[in-house]
């Protein structure tokens, strides 16, 4: 069937906007986060792989290489079976430093601007073979199924298409930071479109053209030849080289880094790769052969680089649609990511070191114009390279270009990883002899066979055919000489300290060790206004507000280790928006630390200590045992029941364990980082003054907190600098709340002295009570005997007072057996009632006849204790306050759960008590009344009744400007379940 | 230490087997799938290690 170019155009289009509509809805957030995120689309979106090369060209290669066609499906595969020691550190790479490419990471770790320039030229030169092979496919296969003449105006149409939708899929907004959900999930879709439509066309071989496995098996009886030529080219010895530059082109290559690492939504995703991929892309490869049989068997009227459009052409239908949606997914999924990637390279590594940002300026637009621009700029380019060079090779040629272009970054890419020696004069020369030999020697001889390259090469000793047949060699070669360049000049130059410290941070097995050095600037308005010079005011503060953000700090922050993490922060963010080395450069210059000589360096032990965090499932063997053991005395430090402040040489804050945060109310995450003079008032004050003294022991200080008073004991020890000598020391101090010593000190000595009070009022009662029981006798004696009025008044006011001195007595008698420890059994005692019994025992005083009482507590108000003594507590409480108002101010009683206990609140409106006798209420002899009405024993014989039923009595008075007191008391309660 | 001492005795075991890897899958003949089933077998282990154990704490 023969399609018209409007309807092949017609099917691109709707495919691309198909592709969009998915990104746009993605974005929107209309698809379930879980799905975004789900492993499976991060596997799918790797399938970007695939491009056109794995659906037309790697048929075309299996046609002439045989099972060297395997190489490129299981180069591939072999990285992501490797993921966990490959991939994994990578990606930690690029999502800790914001890294989104190669040059980036190549930029960060040799410490280079020039390094990460010159990755971006030879990656670009590299890659440019590669996106002409797509767009050379795409035009190919429309002129192959429409028959027409020309696919070079097909191709540049294509090519416009592909710049209009690479920038709606990935240059909308201005900085690569945000992750596209949407357009990796429209790659992923495009994945799973190429997967089926290839998949498609090899089952429509398998029973379009064969009838099946079966007459499969039975034509490769029948022509041995196929199969043969499969095997013989595996005899040639290319196979080694080939797999390594497939497994190196699946990491380094633009696309391929873009989706694997910057775009990468779910870290554990890449486990789930690990094994997934290699299992895409074997279901592809073994559509490979199949194809090419049934091309072969069906004589398709193609080149082999297109036997998947063959098959339909032959077997009719739409068949060959589905060849063409194939390589359509493939190619367009390829172009787009890559020439996003690409572009954002271009723009971090050439555009933006050459030329100054300007202040004032929208720095975002700018970058999204810029960007824009770039993208285009470079589909052109891999167009033109089609259009006067590719157009006359095939797809094989073209791509083996590139997949050997893309060895040149291996030693480098080690050298990052695995071997922090390597530095960057190792790593120019090594780039540069190894591009310049793949230019010279397979580059130009493929492009210019004119040229007389060949001798050049039989004179190194290499056996030398024309085309890309032989590219193995060069391929060899060309690495060879970088790598060895690359170690030999490493060695034998010296490394600057910045690289050294990206070497160590980028090196998989090695720890960086931060020093606290500190910033000139030490605020957040300080950040702002350094920034505003190179970003200007709206970019500075935008990117200073979003990078406290990212931290969750407040604005107000002032902490120097705070300020160290918004300084890393932002150079990571800005990393992200203008490439590593720009980044760096603006924080060394506008936000630069102290010179070294003006500041002690100790090491960034809490850095240090989030990162060993970080690495904890790493460590193994001796390693994970050190950690195991750091982690059992940093528990036993931060669970020690006293408070401990580590102090750095320059009094930052290193260390605030449980116990401080308690007893000050200040978490550890607020005072890390910060100087200890910065803590709020009084513990700032109080521990700089302390940290400061020469005395290492302070006992029982005491600190007003919250208007009480706490009691403090205080100890410090110096500590000498831990690790290597140039660190200076620092100080621990520990801080022990003895408060509550403090108060059960008290609370024995007033309990003693209740004791000693209680025994010499039995004493003197019982001296006492004799004589005046005597003098009562004899006073009514003398009442009896006398007639005389006089002397009946005077024997009747003796025996008044002799009542009221016995009174007096039964009091101190009464006071005295409450210190000795009762055996009596407590019983459930309802409160309701005792309350009532009191109220009504007080109503037959004729003083207290008008007063009113309001019993509140409910019936269900139980505890347990001594109903006798209880109904004397509250007499007495009643009683007081009774006196201390007027009839007409009501006395109210309120009762409520307090789990284990029952709260009783005694109020009453009278004129309170002062603060002088509230101090000391208690107290035997202690009383507000005047004198001869109170002897001051009643609320010490509370305090003592309520002492022994195990409760508590508190006093609040006044309770307003009118005055007023409340007695709160806590008994243990009763539960009737109970 | 990180790195993961069975892939590094794979990569080892997988380099000094290749020649004999690559003998047996040449001598296929009509058994042309070969090659994908060691691969299988790759994957399979690959799906085994990622399920058996936390891999670096990703």
């Amino acid at each position: 069937m023969v399609y018209s170019v409007s309807e092949l155009i017609a099917i691109a289009g709707g495919y691309l906007l198909f592709l969009f509509l998915v990104a746009w809805i993605t974005e929107r957030g209309w698809l379930p986060a879980r799905l975004v995120r789900h492993p499976a689309v991060y596997v799918f979106s790797l399938g970007v792989y695939a491009s056109a090369w794995a659906v037309y060209g790697s048929v075309g290669y299996a046609y002439q290489y045989g099972y060297n066609f395997l190489s490129y499906f299981l180069g591939i595969s072999g990285v992501f079976l490797l993921a966990p020691i490959l991939l994994a550190p990578i990606l930690r790479l690029t999502a800790t430093y914001q890294l989104s490419s190669l040059a980036d990471l190549f930029a960060f770790r040799y410490r280079s601007r020039l390094a990460g320039a010159l990755t971006t030229i030879i990656m670009l030169i590299g890659v440019l073979p590669l996106l002409a092979l797509q767009l050379k496919a795409v035009g190919e296969s429309i002129q192959i199924l429409t028959g027409t003449d020309d696919p070079r105006s097909l191709a540049g149409g294509f090519c416009i298409m592909m710049v209009i939708f690479a920038i709606l899929f990935g240059a909308r907004h201005a900085t690569a930071r945000e992750k596209h959900e949407g357009l990796v999930v429209a790659i992923a879709t495009e994945s799973l479109i190429k997967l089926l439509a290839f998949g498609a066309v090899a089952l429509l071989g398998l029973y379009g053209v064969f009838d099946g496995p079966g007459d499969l098996g039975e034509w490769l009886d029948e022509h041995p030849e196929m199969l043969a030529r499969l095997y013989y080219p595996l005899q040639d010895g290319t196979w080694h080289s080939m797999i390594m530059a497939f497994f190196v082109s699946a990491v380094v290559l633009p696309h391929m880094f873009y989706m694997a690492f910057t775009e990468n939504l779910n870290p554990r995703a890449l486990i789930t790769a690990s094994w997934a991929l290699p299992l895409m892309f074997l279901v592809m490869a073994l559509c490979v052969p199949v194809i090419l049989w049934a091309a072969a068997a069906s004589n398709a009227p193609t080149p082999p680089d297109y036997y998947a459009l063959g098959i339909g052409m032959v077997t009719g239908g739409h068949g060959a649609v589905l060849g063409y949606i194939a390589g359509l997914a493939g190619a367009s999924g390829m172009l787009i990511v890559a020439t996003l990637a690409l572009s954002g390279m271009c723009l971090n590594h050439l555009i933006l070191p050459a030329s100054p940002l300007h202040q004032g300026q929208n720095l975002y637009r700018n970058l999204l114009w810029t960007r824009r621009t770039l993208i285009a700029a470079i589909l052109a380019l891999a167009y033109l390279f089609y259009r006067f060079t590719g157009a006359n090779h095939t797809l094989v040629e073209l791509g083996v270009l590139s997949f050997v272009a893309t060895l040149q970054f291996v030693p480098g890419l080690i050298g990052a990883l695995f071997w922090p020696t390597g530095n960057r004069n190792g790593l120019f020369a090594g780039l540069i002899i190894g591009f310049l030999l793949w230019l010279l020697l397979l580059v130009l001889p493929i492009t210019y066979p004119s040229l007389q390259i060949p001798q050049l090469m039989e004179l190194a000793g290499m056996r030398y055919q024309h085309g890309a047949s032989q590219w193995h060699h060069v391929a060899i070669a060309s690495v060879s000489a970088n790598a060895l360049l690359f170690a030999i000049i490493s060695i034998v130059t010296p490394m600057s300290r910045a690289e050294k410290n990206a070497a160590e941070a980028c090196a998989v097995d090695s720890l960086r060790r931060p020093y606290r050095w500190e910033l000139e600037a030490k605020s957040v308005d300080d950040f702002i206004d350094a920034l505003t010079m190179p970003l200007g005011p709206i970019t500075a503060t935008r990117e200073v507000e979003m990078a406290l953000r990212d931290l969750r700090l407040p604005r107000t922050e002032t902490r120097p280790y705070a300020l160290r993490r918004l300084r890393d922060q932002l150079e990571t963010n800005l990393s992200g928006l203008l490439g590593p080395s720009v980044s760096h450069q603006l924080m060394d210059d506008h936000l630069p630390y102290l010179p070294k000589e003006e500041q002690g360096t100790s090491e960034d032990i809490q850095f240090i200590e989030s990162r060993l965090e970080q690495y904890r499932d790493r460590l193994s063997g001796l390693a994970a045992e050190l950690d195991g053991l750091r982690r059992f005395h940093r528990q036993t430090l931060l669970e020690l029941p006293m408070g401990v402040v580590s102090l750095g040489a320059d009094d930052e804050i290193i260390g605030w364990n449980q116990a401080m945060e308690a007893l000050t109310g200040i978490t550890s995450a607020d005072t890390i980082g910060s100087r200890l003079a910065d803590l709020d008032d009084p513990w700032g004050e109080f521990l700089t003054r302390f940290s400061r003294d020469a005395n290492a022991h302070q006992p029982q200080q005491s600190l007003e907190v919250g208007g009480q008073t706490r009691w403090l004991s205080l100890h410090k020890s110096l500590v000498m600098g831990v690790g290597t000598a140039e660190q200076a020391g620092g100080q621990v101090l520990v801080i022990e709340d003895i408060t509550e010593l403090r108060h059960m000190e008290a609370h024995l000595a007033h309990n003693e002295r209740l004791a000693s009070i209680g025994r010499l009022a039995a004493g003197v009662a019982h001296e006492i009570g004799n004589p005046v029981t005597a003098i009562a006798c004899l006073a009514q004696n003398l009442d009896g005997d006398s007639d005389a009025r006089e002397q009946m008044e005077s024997s009747q006011q003796i025996l008044e007072q002799t009542r009221r001195i016995t009174r007096i007595v039964e009091s101190l008698v009464t006071f005295s057996h409450s210190g000795s420890v009762r055996q009596t059994e407590h019983v459930p005692v309802s409160i309701r009632d005792t309350v009532d019994e009191a109220i009504s025992l007080l109503l037959l005083d004729p003083d207290h006849r008008q007063q009113r009482f309001d019993n509140q507590c409910p019936a269900d108000s139980w505890v347990q204790g001594d109903p006798q003594r209880l109904l004397q507590v509250f007499i007495n409480l009643l009683g007081n306050a009774a006196d201390a108002c007027q009839p007409s101010q009501p006395i109210t009683i309120h009762c409520q759960s307090v789990d284990p206990y029952l709260e009783i609140r005694v109020e009453d409106l009278g004129h309170g008590i002062p603060a002088n006798v509230r101090d000391a209420l208690f107290e035997p002899f202690v009383t507000s009344k005047s004198p001869g009405r109170g002897t001051g024993l009643g609320l010490a014989l509370v305090y003592s009744i309520i002492e022994e039923h195990f409760g508590s009595i508190n006093v609040e008075s006044p309770l307003n400007d009118d005055g007023g007191t409340r007695f709160i008391i806590r008994l243990p309660i009763h539960n009737a379940a109970s | 230490m990180y790195t993961d001492r069975l892939l590094i005795i794979f990569i080892l075991g997988t380099y000094l087997l290749s020649p004999a890897i690559i003998d047996w899958w040449s001598e296929g003949g009509r058994a042309w799938y070969r090659p994908y089933l060691i691969w299988l077998g790759l994957i399979a282990l690959s799906y085994w290690i990622a399920k058996s154990k936390d891999v670096d704490g990703l």
